[in-house]
């Protein structure tokens, strides 16, 4: 049987089932066997397509973001030596970590067979900076010159305990891949605010060798239409893949060929209605508009030195978190939606001292610059900059405790996250921790609930931004997530 | 048993598909009725007169009674997974037709000898069958009424002597409360906490029905408490059992008002909560008890004009309203007249799915001109966010800008505007984001922009303003955000740090 008649043939099927299904005793039946999720609850059976949700492309109220860049600092910074000052681990350095405080909770495999579980205070020295009174670690110093600017949650807590799960449930709900990311999700919801760009870019910092590695299903639109996929923007002179005319085509031949293949396309469509073979077609659309607009957004050639220098000698070198930074502003500045930055190297299970200096020395100078140049360009006012990791790192030390060396393992009950921009009460710290920042004793913050508020702000009530797949409606938050109402400014 | 556990999942929303069904219940539940007591007619008619109608008459009446009564149950199921019935009597009804059903189908099988066949006995189990068929269907009916009309459906014109007779309940006296013209002077029990429990509470904690021996209805009952100890206590909401129960989930047994019933809103909890918080005086107006934030925007919504007062000690404000053009009503705009910015490469983008409040942005259209601007007014009312940065345009387009008397937020940043182009500007009342980075705007166009009285931050960076010009503003607005920008000596001065130490402390 020719593939043609085969598609119809499933077709007709379909239609007919989804017709005959409709009569009398298979929807009692049905009901009663399943009384919520009858034909899925909506007034419109069958396949979702686009423009299945009336809400898409459209906020559901005014926004207060209309962009995110979210630098996500993959393997879990720890917030003890950065962000939770906790001056008790210092006067009882080295003794066990009380049994109370850990409450029987699991541990990862690499220390959990620790004998021992001796208390590591920070290293690093902390201090008070802001109008707010922050605190902050001597690593971060010039993060410490914006304090003034950041809203930090100091509560965060995540379900995950190690890192592919943890960046996954993250960035798209759930700790199990193939579920939409989060700027799939608003790139759905919201559509885009340049026409020639996509609405939802991904800009990777280079790691070093044993990095938690990252994957292309935190960026993949799962079952959302394929044109809300992040489009990876890589460093140096070809920044997407494939996007330049290969040797020996012109532009013009370029425009005569995707003319003859949207007429292909559209026939084709017209036989199999496949809203997928729409979404192709639109996205040979925008990479001929991005051959323009790509290079032209993504020149630093005009940049001067004192931005340069602003935002610290890496950014010169591409690639790198300084650089990425750089492109991101220059990204906002053309409205993209959501720059999804990640940076890698943050999991520091040994030699933590050393390696979270190199790290922080890395993203601190380069974090505060872009909050800056965001500021004087009127951009800060529309759009949120969010900086954390997929959970935090425990009290105690994983391996040997010494004055000079120790290490922290994986935790996932209490770390911190800063957010700058619009929409969130400047200087605020939100939530607080044990005196071992073990565990949160105060308005804890699920990942849920941040993402509710993150959609919030961007004007989506999460409860609503759905998508049916498989017979079930999504969403980002799934059944859960509030929104943190009192970090709303 | 499975409808039992369906009726525990407790669906949040049913499908359409399901309601549209439920719906056919008030229609179908008529056909039983009528079967059942035309077969009960017929029954005794064919007792009392020999051969009136053949058996196989009433045969064929009780199938169809039964089949329609099953129908009945399953579109009474769906209806109710739509919810807002009050539960128990819901579930009476429930089981009382289901009752229905199975002895009316146990009525059928005897009379058609199906199970006579099998038990020589089931001949005595016949009438039986029908007559208690024919009480639960008079119950489930009465029920029935009750769900859809309300419980006192049949006495509410019931006359007085009547009444009497009957053990009715006299007329409820129909409450008025004064209505609240300035909501500081406003009495907070009579004019705003008795108002809530009238409308949620007392229907059933009365000095007829006082459900758990609590009445809500006069201040002494209220502080007389219910049977198991006070519903309050004064000044402490979250030990008080009249706050507790309202924000229990509604699936507990405890939740106030019952499941099924009209709940309080969250506005009427947080209202609550607050004269319990206050002492809950009886006695005392809205400017005599402290105004938090939190509660600040309920009081308000409850009219009266005038800012809301405070007794105590003067807090914070809470978060800024938003503008009022982001919430006003502004008509649709001209589809034709949007496709005509489209055409110019604008992108014009509601702001929401439900305002006709537009953005337009330039973005995408870098050669947008003085010329094209003109086409902008025709949309004066729709747009409140503008984006003209980085393109041709100069102040000949402000004039045209100045048009759009909504406007919140303009950006004019990277462009050839200057102080003549801000001049215009003075009428957008609204305006309160102005980003001019990157212009050759000077102190004279910034003396300019003092009249724009909702101004809260302007930007600033790379332009020919002075110090000295952002002070003569700021007098002129004090709340006014400026927006200077980094320059390159302050580059050099963020860049320069402090090597983190990182010195352990001796033991």
């Amino acid at each position: 049987m020719d593939i043609q008649d085969e598609i119809h043939d499933q077709l007709s099927r379909r239609t007919f089932l989804g017709q005959a299904s409709a009569g009398l005793g298979t929807i009692a039946l049905a009901s009663l066997l399943n009384p919520t999720n009858l034909f899925g609850g909506a007034s419109s059976p069958g396949t979702s397509m686009p423009g299945e949700n009336p809400a898409v492309g459209k906020p559901h109220f005014p926004p207060k973001v209309k962009r995110v860049i979210y630098l996500f600092q993959s393997g879990a910074p720890s917030q003890l030596e950065l962000f939770d000052y906790k001056p008790k681990l210092e006067t009882m350095w080295g003794q066990d970590l009380p049994a109370s405080v850990r409450n029987g909770q699991r541990l990862t495999g690499m220390s959990a067979g620790q004998s021992r579980f001796p208390l590591a205070a920070s290293k690093y020295k902390f201090a008070q900076y802001g109008p707010g009174q922050m605190w902050l670690s001597e690593l971060l110093p010039h993060t410490a010159k914006i304090a003034g600017d950041l809203t930090f949650v100091r509560s965060l807590h995540t379900e995950a305990i190690n890192h592919d799960p943890a960046v996954t449930f993250f960035q798209t709900g759930s700790q199990q891949a193939g579920r939409p990311s989060f700027g799939s999700w608003i790139s759905y919801g919201l559509g885009s605010d340049n026409q020639n760009l996509p609405s939802f870019v991904v800009l990777l910092s280079k790691g070093r060798d044993g990095d938690q590695p990252l994957y292309a299903k935190l960026w993949s639109n799962g079952f959302l239409p394929s044109v809300h996929q992040g489009v990876v923007f890589r460093s140096g002179p070809d920044p997407v893949y494939y996007l330049n005319n290969p040797p020996g085509v012109d532009k013009t031949s370029r425009r005569r060929m995707l003319d003859y293949l949207g007429k292909l396309h559209q026939e084709q469509f017209k036989h199999v209605l496949d809203p997928e073979i729409n979404n192709r077609m639109a996205q040979y659309e925008m990479a001929y508009r991005m051959q323009t607009s790509v290079p032209e957004t993504l020149d630093i050639s005009k940049e001067p030195d004192y931005i340069f220098d602003m935002y610290g000698p890496d950014s010169r070198k591409p690639g790198t978190f300084a650089a990425n930074c750089l492109l991101a502003r220059k990204l906002v500045e053309k409205d993209v939606k959501f720059i999804q930055l990640y940076h890698q190297g943050w999991d520091q299970h040994g030699n933590l001292p050393n390696d979270i200096k190199t790290q922080a020395k890395s993203v601190d100078q380069p974090s505060a610059a872009l909050i800056m140049d965001l500021k004087q360009r009127g951009l800060l006012d529309d759009t949120l900059v969010i900086w954390g990791g997929e959970f935090g790192r425990g009290a105690y030390s994983q391996g040997k405790l010494t004055r000079d060396n120790y290490g922290r393992d994986h935790h996932p009950r209490a770390f911190s996250v800063w957010m700058a921009g619009a929409g969130v009460k400047k200087g605020m710290v939100y939530g607080e921790t044990d005196d071992f920042g073990y565990n949160v004793v105060k308005d804890p913050v699920h990942v849920h609930d941040f993402q509710a508020t993150v959609l919030h702000l961007l004007g989506v009530d999460h409860e609503k931004l759905t998508f049916k797949s498989q017979g079930r409606r999504y969403r980002l938050t799934d059944v859960h997530g509030k929104v943190v109402k009192p970090l709303l400014a | 048993m499975s409808e039992l556990i369906l009726l525990q999942a407790n669906p949040s929303s049913p499908s359409d598909w399901v309601l549209f069904w439920g719906h056919f219940h008030p229609l179908i539940v008529h056909l039983p009725i009528g079967f059942l007591l035309i077969a009960g007619l017929l029954e005794i008619d064919r007792l009392t007169r020999r051969n009136s109608v053949s058996p196989h008459t009433i045969t064929l009446i009780l199938f169809w009674s039964a089949v329609s009564a099953t129908m009945a149950c399953v579109f009474g199921y769906m209806l109710s997974l739509g919810g807002g019935y009050e539960e128990e009597t819901l579930n009476d009804h429930m089981w009382e037709g289901i009752g229905v059903a199975v002895f009316a189908w146990l009525a059928w099988s005897v009379k058609s000898e199906n199970l006579g066949r099998i038990f020589s006995f089931a001949q005595l189990m016949y009438l039986p069958a029908l007559g208690i068929a024919l009480l639960l269907l008079l119950a489930a009916g009465h029920q029935g009424g009750n769900l859809t009309h309300g419980s006192d459906y049949l006495t509410q014109y019931m006359p007085e002597t009547m009444r009497t007779l009957a053990g009715v309940p006299p007329k409820m006296k129909e409450v008025k409360f004064e209505p609240i013209t300035d909501v500081n002077q406003a009495m907070v029990y009579q004019q705003i906490v008795n108002p809530i429990l009238h409308s949620r509470c007392v229907q059933c904690h009365n000095a007829d029905k006082s459900k758990g021996g609590l009445r809500l209805d006069s201040p002494e009952m209220i502080k007389k408490g219910y049977e198991d100890g006070p519903v309050f206590v004064a000044g402490n909401s979250k030990s008080s059992e009249l706050v507790k129960v309202c924000l229990l989930p509604e699936d507990d047994d405890l939740h106030m008002p019952p499941k099924g019933k009209n709940q309080l809103k969250e506005s009427d909890i947080a209202l609550l909560t607050w004269w319990i918080d206050q002492g809950a005086p009886f006695d005392k107006k809205v400017s005599d008890l402290k105004v938090n934030d939190a509660i600040r925007p309920v009081l308000a919504s409850l009219g009266g004009g005038g800012p809301i007062e405070n007794g105590a000690t003067s807090v914070a404000s809470g978060p800024a309203p938003d503008s009022p053009v982001l919430t006003m009503k502004v008509p649709a705009a001209d589809s034709k007249v949007i496709d005509e910015l489209k055409k110019l490469n604008l992108l014009v983008l509601p702001l929401s799915k439900e305002q006709n409040q537009l953005e337009v942005s330039a973005v995408n259209a870098r050669t947008f001109n003085d010329a094209q601007a003109a086409q902008l007014p025709k949309l004066s009312n729709q747009i409140v966010w503008l984006k003209l940065g980085d393109t041709e345009i100069s102040d000949a387009a402000l004039a045209q800008v100045a048009k759009l008397k909504n406007l919140q937020k303009l950006h004019l940043e990277e462009t050839k505007v200057t102080d003549a182009g801000l001049k215009q500007l003075k009428g957008l009342a609204y305006l309160e984001y102005l980003n001019l980075y990157g212009t050759a705007v000077t102190d004279a166009g910034l003396a300019e922009l003092a009249e724009l009285k909702n101004l809260k931050t302007v930007y600033l960076w790379q332009t020919k303003v002075t110090e000295e010009g952002i002070a003569k503003l700021k007098t002129a607005l004090p709340k006014l955000e400026v927006i200077g920008g980094i320059s390159e000596q302050a580059v050099a001065e963020f860049v320069k740090v402090a090597e983190p130490k990182g010195e352990a402390k001796k033991d």
